[in-house]
């Protein structure tokens, strides 16, 4: 009897290895997603379809600008868009911008700062630390500063004055979020100067291209391309700041409210969406969508203005033409891998981590897809087994990152340096001591840890500087003094041009040849005369 | 005797799963391409290796019948059709299968593009789709393959929608049933007015071919909106179904691509549920006996085709039904298929979502995607191991990651200037390297031309922007004289003969990257290895008059990117282009940022070449953008990818000219060879491939690259140290496996192995990974890990005796490792530039040989004036 429940048992439990060995990991069954949109956060998501193809996931991406993402979206081409704004209803043409009657919602996915990259060479040398003012930004964006030696531009660079060439700027041809998104900025900021130049209030996709030097170009990658092309000297566009950071190539700081020139880093790209506001209105179609107007304001002195969000627009009909169970659980477990592990990665790629409010308001616009489909599995989806570093536990409003984000160096500010620190290079340009060396990551600690005052200190008028030799503290004036007289118009030395070293060469075979000839010549000519001379008097 | 039962079935319960489990390893095992040393070809592509194994062939003779109006039979001549796949089991998504034939009708009218929809408009084609089910009469019914099981991406496709009489030519299908001729037929009961409003409307006819899913589920397909969700317009992978062209001899081919549920969930092929690739070569509709006097449809029925043989129908005119491919379904077509029966491999285990572990992310090189994609679930599967993550991106902003402390490691191929306080060392983890692909047509829809030959100086000319696009380009100063693109160089004719001679704006270029790569720095190192190229560069005109285009003359190479130096804006009249002024030959380049990008526009053959000018007709303004798709018979495109992708996309790669007149293509052999004259200066640092010796070996691929995972070799933090360290140690062992599984290598890459060739790059591995898990922060020489690889690789070429301190980097260990950063790094002055101008560099000589003339002229006056004085 024993050994017959002995053989049973052994039995059972041998059954029970065949159950439980495989299938554990793939109990979820995914089917390919596809979409199309937004260039700006393209290269983030192209990462983490890459990321998450060891999860068993096919998500097929491909750019083509929002304004293609959220049409494609509505003629049900897609399985979802990825977009800079949301539909507009009736855009600037006057044509219809809606989702075509199909149900939807709004998933914030990644933040950045539109970025403006340009380039511009003083003596053959790329300058990397341009600073314009937002005015001065529209105002060349709408061809009224057409030349780099303008003296709103002189003035926003401190008195550095730059050489006289016409100012190109780059925009897009395609329908674009990128697009959007800088002309909301302007036609909120500086109405007075868009508006007349648009001919009607509000934003665009399409940029209005009137007359003058201005080039479009369809994408962002296109734009990046003309922008360092060599006939790019003088150009000025405007892309997500992780493509200049992929090209090495610098872009503006531009002035914040505050009175500092800051670049778009993670950093400060974090601190000024912390003034975002989110539409939290949970019924309204809306719901989740940015509202960006403090943003352009915030005082914080490290804050970038041109800051916002990309979103994700996904399918929530319960009789959805494109979605089945299968795709509804990959588009949620491609996104719950975005807002959580996925934002660990924004800031080396040029953009920046959501927040944690963020993040859980796109968990509620994930379950949507598990309401519209009972069989969708988002058992342990949640905020709490979110693997993001940068969220902070205790209070899922704050943003860690825009807490230890470093106070801008003294000669970023206004009417000061400008620093010498190279743009486009994703390392804060702080007088804080960073660590940049070592373990970047880490960092958090030490940031307020190293000046006592450090993190929250504001305003900042003269943070301490560190002498790069000493490691000592040096007074603010001798940077930006420093600073001063680095930046003096730079004069062309004539040596060494291989033209001249050329015709030089010539010019020395020649006297050298002079040199040997000369005085036989001269001799020769003397004998003669006395001989002349000798000869005509006898 | 009943504990043996007892033992027995409990070592059977156990060893199902075991073996389960071992089965794709096993058939890895196969299909690896370690052709190195065996006499199989040896082909980085598995594919040419694979053939005899699992490949599939029959025959069959097909002919056409019209049954005449006096009731006897007429039979065209008989076509015999043998049909051959060369994979068809264990197959993943996606993967492309080559599928052959002989001795079919040749086609006529091709169109630009045969696949899906596009491709309807062709007579005598070879249809060719994916069905699911298989071709067995002993199979339960919903196991049987049918056309309401064969996917195809658009109604058009598989239904005709209220068609006249004269476009009804099924109803006369000699092996059509009475039903399958009436006018309205394919689903019973037909669907109602409400439903599918356009169906049903007298006198027009309709034959519908309803979808049906795995899941059981009918689509009746009368318009688009009852179709599966995955038959989207514009769908990002675009239709795999194909109507091919037979060339006149007969014979055609194609790259089919086959798609898993994962692909298409609603055709829904895995490895349970079985699947067929369904080719008809369509030899027009046999028809009954007509009445008197034959009607309109009658007619149509016994059309034979419009377009001669071998013809194009790029306008996409219409064809001729019965012979045309829409009517694939029809008895008479339908029972010439062949069916040829396709398995799916298990899918591979994946990572789980939930998984708690950080990622732990190692920066840079694209090379390796392809590698880590399948590396990295046997990485997160493993408790012992941590989980992995290649981030891509450019080799230079990886390593700096690295250095800055952001990134663990970074993977990179060249060795990178240090700029940080730490040593850093190369452990190599994988070879592969680039190629230049191609997709290009041979002329009069003669197939596909498979073995382009190039060297350096034409890789220069495209590099330099030295092809001039269209007589846009003729206005360029200084090259107004030179080829329009690469296939009306005479050099390029020479090189690569029979091939069409017509100028494409996608001919004057090779699609590449936009950012620095190490892959760019190869490819120029190889050039600037080449004396005819650099003569070419420097101003050397080429033996038949072609010249560099002036702005790239004497440009600095080898160099990591590739910049954008024209500025010619070419004069037109066109008010687009006066409207958007823009450098056309940067617009021909237009290089992009990864190499899948450029791998993408090679599979749908779209060069990438901005120079589309139009108004949008939403907004009313101008704009610039991507040229069309090209046209099958007419494709001319190439592009820089990496040979991961090529493998995986079946893209094909150019052989590159090694020694004077010797050109070699990517395979194990080649790689292999490279690898060979690499040679490693000191230990850690990367192994340096001289494009030098390649170009005397005559037998290495000169695009051959060494990946490494570099890595701190100190101040890393000790659990980071020990992930990197394990990770090298897996990579150079069990990734080394050749295969599709979890773990394993893909194609593409030549194999790290304990012996031969690639012995030293295995034993530099183990030593690096080895240093980077010390993190010696004080010097302690290399014994403290006892690495048994640094003992029996004797032959390795890196192995540094014992007792010398690593020697890698001496001088730093004393630098202080914790300096003070990001201070306001204080001046940035532009360095003293040459300026020139040529102007003043010819006047200066011409004034000062004038100064020179008047000197000797005043001289001689003054000598020769006394004389003449005195002769007066």
């Amino acid at each position: 009897m024993t050994r017959l429940i002995r053989t049973v048992v052994a039995f059972a439990l041998s059954l029970a290895c065949v159950a439980a060995l495989p299938g554990a990991a793939n109990a979820t069954v995914y089917a390919q997603i596809e979409g199309t949109g937004s260039t700006w956060s393209e290269l983030i998501v192209q990462q983490w379809i890459a990321d998450v193809d060891a999860n068993g996931m096919k998500v097929v991406y491909t750019g083509g600008g929002s304004t293609k993402g959220r049409k494609d979206f509505a003629q049900d081409s897609t399985d979802f868009a990825i977009s800079e704004i949301p539909y507009q209803g009736t855009d600037e043409q006057g044509q219809a911008d809606t989702s075509n009657g199909r149900d939807y919602a709004y998933l914030p996915i990644v933040a950045g700062g539109t970025a403006f990259t340009y380039q511009l060479k003083i003596g053959g040398e790329l300058v990397r630390n341009l600073r314009l003012s937002g005015e001065t930004i529209a105002k060349i964006f709408t061809n009224k500063i057409t030349n780099w030696n303008d003296p709103a531009i002189t003035k926003d660079n401190n008195g550095r004055k730059f050489p006289s060439m016409p100012i190109k700027p780059v925009v897009r041809s395609d329908g674009s979020g990128t697009t959007a998104q800088f002309t909301t900025w302007m036609d909120h900021e500086y109405p007075s100067i868009w508006r007349p130049y648009f001919g009607q209030s509000g934003l665009t996709s399409y940029y209005p291209k009137n007359g003058g030097q201005m080039i479009s170009q369809a994408g962002s990658d296109q734009v990046m391309n003309t922008i360092k092309g060599f006939a790019g000297n003088g150009t000025i566009g405007y892309v997500e700041y992780s493509y200049p950071l992929n090209a090495d190539y610098p872009v503006v700081k531009v002035l914040n409210k505050a009175g500092y020139f800051v670049e778009p880093t993670q950093y400060n790209t974090a601190v000024a969406l912390t003034r975002a506001k989110i539409n939290q209105d949970k019924s309204s179609q809306l719901y989740l969508t940015q509202i960006l107007d403090d943003v352009y304001t915030n005082p914080d002195p490290r804050a970038y203005p041109i800051s916002s969000y990309s979103y994700m627009i996904i399918p929530t009909g319960d009789d959805d033409p494109r979605m089945t169970t299968a795709k509804r659980q990959t588009l949620a477990d491609f996104m719950y891998y975005s807002l959580c592990s996925g934002q660990t990665k924004a800031g080396p790629y040029g953009y920046s981590p959501l927040p944690l409010n963020l993040v859980q308001a796109g968990f509620d616009q994930i379950a949507k897809l598990k309401k519209a489909d009972g069989a969708v599995d988002l058992t342990d989806r949640d905020v709490k087994s979110c693997n993001n570093p940068t969220f902070d536990g205790k209070n899922l409003s704050h943003n860690v990152l825009a807490e230890k984000a470093p106070q801008p160096a003294a000669c970023d500010k206004v009417g000061a340096g400008p620093c010498g620190t190279a743009t486009g290079t994703n390392q804060p340009s702080t007088d804080e001591n960073t660590g940049g060396g070592e373990g970047g990551g880490a960092t958090g600690g030490d940031t307020g840890g190293s000046d006592g005052a450090g993190g929250p200190a504001a305003a900042g008028d003269a943070p301490t500087a560190i002498d790069p030799d000493t490691g000592l503290p040096v007074a603010g004036d001798a940077t930006t003094s420093s600073g001063e007289a680095v930046y003096a118009n730079p004069t062309e030395l004539v040596a060494n041009r291989a033209v001249d070293q050329r015709t030089f060469g010539w010019l020395a075979v020649l006297e050298l040849c002079a040199l040997v000839l000369l005085p036989g010549f001269y001799v020769a000519a003397l004998r003669r005369r006395r001989a002349t001379k000798a000869g005509g008097r006898p | 005797m009943r504990r043996v039962v007892l033992i027995g079935l409990a070592l059977l319960g156990l060893a199902a799963p075991a073996a389960a489990g071992a089965q794709p390893a096993g058939d890895a095992g196969v299909e690896g391409f370690r052709g190195s040393g065996a006499s199989a070809p040896s082909h980085l592509n598995h594919r040419e290796a694979r053939t005899p194994r699992d490949g599939w062939r029959a025959t069959k003779t097909l002919t056409r019948q019209f049954v005449q109006p006096d009731g006897s039979t007429y039979s065209f001549p008989s076509s015999t059709v043998t049909v051959t796949a060369d994979q068809t089991t264990n197959l993943r998504g996606r993967q492309r299968i080559l599928i052959t034939w002989k001795g079919a009708q040749p086609s006529g009218g091709r169109a630009s593009n045969p696949y899906g929809e596009n491709g309807l408009n062709q007579e005598y084609p070879v249809v060719v789709m994916q069905c699911r089910g298989i071709d067995d009469p002993s199979l339960p019914q919903r196991k049987q393959l049918r056309p309401e099981t064969c996917w195809t991406a658009s109604v058009v496709q598989r239904s005709q929608v209220t068609r006249s009489e004269g476009e009804a030519s099924w109803v006369h299908d000699l092996d059509a049933t009475e039903e399958q001729k009436g006018r309205l037929s394919g689903l019973d009961p037909f669907p109602t007015a409400e439903e599918c409003p356009a169906a049903d409307i007298d006198p027009y006819f309709t034959k519908l071919t309803p979808f049906v899913t795995a899941k059981g589920q009918t689509f009746t397909a009368c318009d688009a909106d009852h179709m599966p969700p995955e038959a989207a317009v514009d769908a990002a992978f675009p239709p795999a179904e194909i109507a091919a062209f037979t060339d006149t001899d007969g014979t055609g081919s194609v790259q089919f691509e086959v798609r898993s549920d994962v692909e298409n969930e609603s055709l829904g092929c895995n490895d349970k549920v079985a699947c067929s690739i369904v080719v008809i070569p369509i030899v027009g509709l046999s028809c009954d006996q007509p009445s008197a006097p034959m009607t309109r449809s009658d007619q149509a029925c016994r059309k034979g085709g419009r377009f001669p043989a071998g013809s194009s129908n790029f306008a996409n005119e219409g064809a001729d039904q019965a012979v045309s491919p829409a009517l694939w379904w029809s008895p008479s077509n339908w029972k010439n298929r062949f069916s040829i029966p396709i398995t799916f491999g298990l899918p591979p285990d994946t990572c789980d979502l939930l998984d708690p572990r950080p990622p732990t992310g190692f920066y840079g090189s694209e090379l390796l995607a392809q590698a880590a994609l399948q590396w990295a679930p046997a990485y997160c599967l493993n408790e012992k191991r941590f989980k992995f993550q290649l981030n891509q991106m450019p080799d230079i902003a990886g390593w700096k990651l690295m250095e800055s402390g952001n990134g663990v490691a970074a993977e990179v191929s060249s060795e990178h200037p240090r700029t940080g306080p730490d040593p850093v060392g190369y452990a190599p983890t994988a070879v592969t390297g680039f190629a230049i692909g191609y997709q290009i047509d041979k002329p009069d829809n003669a197939g596909e031309y498979t073995h382009l030959r190039l060297n350096a100086r034409l890789i220069a000319k495209l590099l330099t922007q030295s092809y001039l696009g269209s007589d846009l380009g003729r206005g360029h100063p200084g090259i107004g004289d030179n080829p329009l693109a690469i296939m009306a160089d005479p050099e390029f004719i020479k090189l690569n003969p029979g091939l069409s001679q017509n100028a494409q704006e996608a001919g004057a270029t090779v699609l590449s990257l936009s950012n620095s790569s190490d892959v760019i720095e190869q490819l120029t190192d190889y050039v600037a290895h080449d004396r005819d190229a650099m003569a070419f560069i420097h101003g050397k005109p080429d033996p038949w008059g072609m010249v560099v285009n002036p702005k790239y003359k004497n440009i600095d190479m080898p160099r990591a990117d590739w910049p954008m130096l024209d500025t010619y804006v070419p004069e037109t009249q066109n008010s687009c282009r006066q409207d958007n002024p823009a450098v056309y030959f940067s617009q021909l380049a237009a290089p992009v940022s990864t190499m899948r990008d450029i791998a993408d526009a090679l599979l749908d053959s779209w060069p990438n070449v901005q120079t589309r000018c139009e108004k949008d007709l939403g907004t009313g303004l101008y704009k610039l953008g991507r040229i069309d798709r090209q046209s099958y018979g007419s494709r001319f495109m190439l592009g820089i990818v990496s040979l991961g992708d090529a493998d995986r996309y079946g893209l094909r790669s150019a052989a590159l000219e090694a020694k004077p007149g010797t050109y070699v293509e990517p395979d194990t052999r080649s790689l292999a060879a490279a690898v060979q004259l690499a040679r490693q200066e000191k230990v850690h640092h990367p192994f340096v491939l001289d494009q030098g010796d390649v170009r005397r070996s005559g037998r290495a691929y000169p695009g051959t690259m060494i990946v490494y995972t570099a890595a701190r070799l100190q101040n890393l933090a000790k659990d980071d140290a020990a992930r990197v360290a394990q990770f090298v140690r897996v990579a150079t062992t069990e990734g080394q496996e050749p295969g599709s599984g979890n773990g394993e290598l893909p194609g593409g890459f030549l194999p790290i192995e304990k012996t031969g060739v690639t012995a030293k790059l295995f034993d530099a591995a183990q030593q690096t990974a080895d240093a980077i898990e010390a993190q010696r922060s004080a010097p302690s020489g290399p014994g403290d890990g006892p690495s048994a690889s640094s003992g029996d690789g004797g032959s390795g070429g890196g192995v540094t005796p014992p007792g010398v301190p690593e020697d890698g980097e001496p001088s730093t260990a004393p630098e202080p490792s914790a300096a003070p950063t990001t201070p306001p790094m204080a001046v940035e002055m532009p360095a003293t530039e040459p300026v020139g101008s040529n102007l003043a560099g010819g006047l200066l000589p011409l004034l000062i040989l004038l100064g020179a003339i008047g000197c000797v002229t005043a001289t001689a006056l003054r000598v020769a004036a006394p004389v003449v004085r005195r002769r007066r």
